[in-house]
């Protein structure tokens, strides 16, 4: 197996950022950290500088003010870097569609890799799709 | 110089016990700490990379390496290119005075002991240069965080590090090693509070909880690192690992009798290892078990507690060669 590939599917970084949910997703991600999930069994380690990164874990749907500092986070994410869109506000705007001072979901400003859904996920979808996303990796 | 000699110096710097052996150690090391900090927490730690994720550092570092090496704009770029290299190449000009495998180290000569503690600080002085040249408001404020915390840990620890060369009568680490040998003791059974002091100053140079000031995660974001990326991030994380090689390894040899033990049929690199994975195991557990302190705690705490302490263990070295 290609051996830089290996690497990649072995350590994913995760930076997380919260584009304004209300928080619930944000809680059940930490759940994820702690000792009942523990991912940083597949080597997935939460990141406080985007530039450590591989994949952006974002949470809530995006709002005007923080669109164009999201979109600075996102270029400040190094190659080769991974979008997950993480509950229902980061897939479709969810319970804040129609607002009038949000984009409807993540996807609307970058390009997503991974959907999420739920009102908030489950600790286990996160180690689901974040299995998913890897075994599309190793696959490509 | 005939050929066997320079084979064999060639050999020992890059080989065993130089480069590779030191990197192989380096990663393993980051393991056990990763493990040792994750059982703390009633976690598992890296698990499904390698047997028991015993390759989880070694993915780390290539993934960092074929990673996207972003320089900003802003940085001045020749101090954020040196950066990474120079802190690898001094970890390593320090790795090469510690006794690894045998009582003697690669190079050793009178006075090593001084110029290691000089080399401990220059690493905090290169972490102040890389926050500095990264010309990002938290990078700066983790560099001057890693200038600060050098006031307070670097006295006591120089001067529970000179105990055990009082004892030995020599400022060689090798030598050090070599008269615990002879003497058939190790130099922490007249030295534990200098022990316990140098521990927590390597703590401070390592830069982990409790006194991982510079980076702060939930405070400046990665301190000094925030602006690395890729290949210079992997070098980073790489010359921190042997910086925890390299500190492990200087107590073990200054408090601990270096790679001998009371075995003599182990191969001293055993007992070097079973010695470090010790230290290792005793930083992992500290880090599990404390929160971060504040910088002027941390100065104040260290002048005020340790610096007397380490003091104190000098006195009573002098009193016990007296009588
Ligand atoms: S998906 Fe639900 S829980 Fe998550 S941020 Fe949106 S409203 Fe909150």
């Amino acid at each position: 197996m290609d051996i830089v590939k290996w690497s990649r599917v072995k350590s994913p970084w995760v930076f997380h950022f919260n584009a304004g949910g209300c928080n619930g997703c944000d809680i059940e991600l930490l759940a994820a950290l702690n000792p009942k999930f523990d991912i940083e069994r597949f080597g997935m380690i939460l990141r406080g500088s985007p530039r450590h990164a591989d994949v952006l874990l974002c949470t809530g749907t995006v709002t005007r003010q923080i669109r164009d500092r999201f979109k600075r986070i996102y270029d400040q994410v190094p190659e080769p870097k991974f979008v997950m869109a993480f509950g229902n506000c980061a897939c479709s705007g969810g319970v804040f569609q129609k607002c009038y001072n949000v984009h409807e979901g993540i996807d609307k400003v970058v390009p997503v890799n991974m959907y999420v859904p739920g009102c908030p996920p489950r600790p286990q979808a996160i180690i689901d799709a974040a299995v998913k996303l890897l075994t599309a990796l190793q696959q490509s | 110089m005939s050929w066997q000699v320079v084979a064999y110096d060639l050999f020992s710097v890059l080989i065993y016990p130089g480069i590779i052996f030191l990197v192989a150690l380096a990663l393993f090391y980051q393991w056990v700490d990763r493990r040792v900090y994750a059982r703390a927490q009633n976690r598992y730690g890296p698990h499904h990379t390698g047997p028991r994720g015993l390759l989880q550092p070694l993915a780390d570092l290539i993934k960092l390496l074929a990673k996207e090496d972003i320089e900003p704009s802003a940085v001045d770029k020749m101090i954020f290119r040196a950066a990474p290299i120079l802190l690898l190449t001094l970890v390593f000009t320090a790795l090469f005075m510690v006794p690894i495998s045998g009582t003697s180290a690669i190079v050793s000569f009178e006075g090593d002991l001084i110029f290691l503690i000089f080399i401990m600080t220059l690493f905090a002085i290169l972490a102040f240069l890389a926050g500095w040249g990264s010309t990002n408001r938290f990078s700066l404020v983790g560099g001057m965080r890693a200038a600060l915390q050098t006031l307070g840990y670097e006295v006591p620890l120089a001067v529970s590090l000179i105990g055990p060369a009082i004892l030995a009568g020599t400022l060689s680490v090798s030598n050090i090693v070599a008269w615990q040998a002879a003497e058939g003791f190790w130099s922490i059974l007249l030295n534990p509070l200098g022990f316990g002091i140098a521990i927590i100053g390597i703590i401070a140079i390592i830069e982990v909880v409790p006194f991982d000031i510079p980076e702060a995660e939930t405070e400046i974001v990665a301190g000094w690192q925030t602006e690395f990326s890729g290949r210079k991030l992997g070098l980073l994380r790489l010359a921190h690992d042997l910086e925890l090689v390299f500190v492990s390894g200087l107590v073990v040899a200054l408090f601990l009798g270096g790679p001998t033990g009371p075995i003599p049929l182990i191969p001293g690199i055993i007992w070097f290892i079973i010695k470090t994975v010790i230290i290792v195991f005793i930083i992992g557990f500290i880090r599990a078990q404390f929160a971060r302190f504040r910088i002027d705690q941390m100065v104040s705490g260290s002048w005020k507690y340790l610096v007397p302490l380490s003091i104190l263990q000098i006195i009573i070295l002098q009193l016990y060669l007296m009588i």
